[in-house]
């Protein structure tokens, strides 16, 4: 089995990891026992990943910086398979949902996950949830440093901290590597950008306030550059601001957002750096060494450069054309020549966005050990990734990935939907997503009209809470619920990409269920007879604005 | 109310109480002489209490007992300690003996608090520097 | 919590603690997740009746609450809301199988 080029385990990060086990254990038995009532055992279950949905218990488990061993994913195909229903969903936020967990087993289910160093500590309840970054770090050829680094020096930090297990909501922190932000850092209640100042030092850009949800927000820069030693000081301070003053009365004006909101960042950046002041050069200073030693272990795989120009490739582009596409759009520059990044699409043709059967997930494993230094990312558009595939192995890649159902040649495509679990498992629900996002793929099938289309964005939330990001997407899909039908609210010109993180504006009256996939035809034939060279759909709208978008729609359903 | 103190013989008078909403770096003079110290948590997932014990042990350096009053259940004890507080009111049942384990339960933390347990980091410098000698 | 409660006819539902399943509370005041053997309430009356004789018997489940249903000729019993159909009758969708691959 190939070496892991991410941080492995010691034996304090397994004893943790243990003893929380031991702990939820008790705890899940206590509650069976009737001496806990729901009231008190929710958010313990909770901070541990374990929801209650519509039909069954619900266990997230965090894949922290978006990235598996093949050992883990064989593992989680296991747990899947023997506490599940043998199959598992990639959420937005890089982590495995499974769905029909029954809690008298969760505790076992989790002990399996400890097997292979993982966990679901902190995946739900107001705490500091999994630190998510660039699905492409370490292998992305636009990087300046690896962000997974401060990913796992942040989650040891927020693991069971002791002041912020009860903050007033949720806290969700991202960070990039890159000037290419593929982690959508201002739509974080931190973001953290890493760059090099003019003299070359690289630091932190610290953004906080952003966020999805009820009340959109794009994050403001609190912080322009942060030496990266103290970044946990930093963020102690932020957190200890938070939690002192963030509101408690109203859990929709709970997020760090509304503070920010409310008292002006200003402020806010005084009060963190007031905190700041009195306890940098503290404790939470990080040494060099201890930098140094985690960073080691993120060193990339040795990869020798290669030749980029293969005949292989060459020929099987020209002789097959979904093959051509596939390369087009499912494999990314690696940094070192001759290799790339592949991206798996968990998005075949009306497929639920995301979801991966147990076979599946061997697959992906047996595909990684082959060709991609047994490493495999998950990305918050709910694809699985090879970071470390050689150009000459393309073709294998593909039939491989083609025998799975993953091949599908539509990264950033139409069909590339990220979509909420909705109202078919979620308790919160106005609406359902999957179904919709199923009759959009199945519409939108053909490969080809789909490059052609191009790069487009569609993004579905069963419910305000904008679980499926609806706001960033360049069509976004809210489901609402009027007297109890079931209608979808479109809006245009969202985006994520760096320094154009844009909210989507809302284009009319909602429609019902069965028109939605009419009303997306009608925004992409506006678009196509609309658009000049090179424009992207959300180039185009910005360009013409959304009347003839609306008129089209409105005109057609 | 049962009462669970971690050092049984530390005065208990002059105590103050402070609701969550208060600003303790405001205390000043009013903290002067002061044995006990009373926190409030008014639901258990408020967590206000926490900051303001770190920062009356922490920052302003105060010594005496801190109690954590309202909603405590024993769940909440290891957060508790790592903290500052040594005395609890509760009518949960099981306190006591949660209370008796609750600094084992976790053999390692990771935060460097007031408590003066050494962290995972601090622990695996130690290590590397007694390698390195 | 169904939105729809002016219907008339109203079942007992909640979910399971130890599995987390969808029950519903039967005529012996044993829960099951059979719709078809669920308790029904004809009227407000009764409604409030059954709620209280559910949450009397709440200790294997996690808050019990009413569904209103429809009853057709034949005497079965569906939800009103959406949500409810789904939650009696599971995912509106086909769910990929533990071992499918694909197109294999
Ligand atoms: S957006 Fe709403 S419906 Fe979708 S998963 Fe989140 S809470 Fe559930």
């Amino acid at each position: 089995m190939p070496d892991t080029h991410f941080y492995r385990y010691d034996d304090y990060d397994r004893a943790l990891v243990a003893e929380r086990v031991e702990q939820f254990r008790d705890q899940v038995q206590r509650r069976l026992a009737g001496e806990l009532t729901e009231e008190q055992f929710k958010p313990l279950r909770l901070t541990n990943g374990l929801y209650l949905q519509l039909h069954a218990y619900m266990l997230r488990i965090a894949i922290p910086y978006g990235t598996l061993s093949t050992r883990q994913l064989r593992h989680l195909a296991a747990i899947a398979r023997k506490y599940d229903r043998g199959y598992g969903h990639f959420t937005t936020r890089q982590n495995l949902q499974l769905n029909w967990i029954k809690l008298e087993q969760a505790p076992d289910a989790i002990a399996m996950l400890a097997e292979v160093d993982m966990h679901a500590i902190q995946t739900s309840g107001n705490v500091i949830r999994n630190v998510t970054a660039d699905h492409f770090a370490g292998a992305a050829a636009d990087e300046i440093e690896d962000p997974r680094v401060w990913c796992e020096i942040i989650r040891q930090w927020s693991t069971l901290h002791p002041e912020f297990s009860f903050l007033p909501r949720k806290f969700k922190i991202a960070i990039t590597g890159s000037p290419n932000d593929r982690a959508a850092v201002r739509v974080h209640d931190i973001g953290l950008r890493l760059w090099a100042n003019e003299a070359g030092e690289v630091g932190f850009e610290v953004i906080v306030g952003g966020g999805l949800g009820r009340t959109p927000m794009i994050g403001k820069t609190l912080r322009e550059f942060l030496p990266k030693d103290e970044l946990l000081a930093y963020l102690e301070a932020t957190l200890r601001v938070y939690n002192r003053y963030g509101r408690r009365d109203n859990i929709y004006k709970a997020r760090i957002k509304i503070l920010v909101h409310e008292i002006g960042v200003e402020k806010m950046r005084a009060e963190v750096e007031a905190e700041y002041a009195a306890t940098k050069d503290g404790a939470l200073k990080l040494a060099p060494e201890t930098i140094e030693a985690i960073a080691r272990q993120f060193a990339p795989p040795p990869l020798r450069p290669k030749r980029t120009k293969v005949p292989e490739v060459e020929a099987l582009k020209l002789e097959n054309r979904a093959f051509a596409l596939w390369l087009k759009s499912n494999v990314a520059p690696h940094r070192v020549p001759g290799h790339a990044i592949v991206t798996a699409s968990l998005k075949p043709a009306g497929a639920p966005p995301g979801d991966a059967s147990a076979a599946q997930m061997e697959g992906v494993a047996d595909i990684a050990d082959a060709f991609s230094q047994g490493e495999v990312r998950v990305s918050h558009e709910q694809n699985l990734v090879f970071p470390h595939v050689a150009v000459e192995s393309l073709p294998e890649v593909y039939r491989a990935l083609e025998r799975l159902g993953f091949a599908e040649a539509n990264i950033g495509k139409i069909t590339d939907i990220i979509a909420c679990p909705g109202l078919d498992y979620c308790a919160l629900a106005n609406a359902r997503s999957i179904p919709v996002a199923q009759r959009i793929s199945n519409h939108f099938a053909e490969l080809s009209r789909q490059h052609d289309i191009g790069d487009l964005k569609i993004k579905i939330s069963g419910c305000i809470n904008a679980c499926g990001h609806h706001h960033v997407g360049h069509i976004g899909i809210l489901g609402v619920d009027k007297n109890g039908v079931e209608l979808y609210q479109l809006s245009l010109g969202g985006d994520v990409d760096f320094g154009r993180t844009a909210l989507g504006t809302i284009l009319g009256p909602a429609v019902e269920a069965d028109k939605v996939v009419e009303a997306v035809d009608a925004l992409v034939a506006t678009y196509l007879e609309a658009r000049q060279a090179g424009e992207r759909f959300v180039d185009t709208y910005r360009r013409i604005g959304a009347a003839p978008f609306k008129e089209r729609v409105y005109g057609a359903v | 109310m049962a009462l669970f103190r971690l050092n049984p013989l530390a005065p208990q008078e002059p105590a103050l109480s402070i609701a969550n909403t208060d600003d303790v770096l405001q205390l000043g003079d009013r903290l002067k002489g002061v044995r006990l110290i009373a926190l409030r948590f008014p639901k258990f997932t408020d967590g206000r209490a926490y900051s303001q014990a770190r920062l009356l042990r922490e920052r302003l350096g105060y010594g005496g007992e801190l109690r954590a009053t309202g909603a405590v259940f024993l769940d909440q004890l290891p957060f508790l300690l790592r903290c500052g507080f040594d005395s609890f009111e509760s009518d949960q049942k099981g306190f006591g003996p949660a209370l008796a384990k609750a600094r084992t339960l976790f053999s390692v933390v990771y935060q460097p608090t007031g408590d003066g347990r050494a962290t995972a980091g601090q622990l695996r410098l130690g290590r590397r520097n007694s390698v390195a000698a | 919590m169904a939105k729809n409660l002016s219907g008339e006819l109203h079942v007992a539902s909640a979910n399971r603690l130890g599995d987390g399943l969808v029950v519903f509370l039967d005529d012996a005041g044993q829960w099951t997740t059979r719709l078809d053997r669920a308790a029904l309430a004809r009227d407000e009356r009764a409604a409030e009746i059954l709620l209280q004789r559910a949450q009397a018997e709440a200790f294997g489940v996690v808050d019990p609450f009413l569904v209103a249903v429809t009853e057709s000729e034949d005497g079965t019993l569906e939800p009103l809301s959406l949500r409810e159909k789904i939650r009696a009758s599971g995912l509106t969708f086909a769910a990929i199988a533990g071992e499918a691959v694909r197109y294999a």
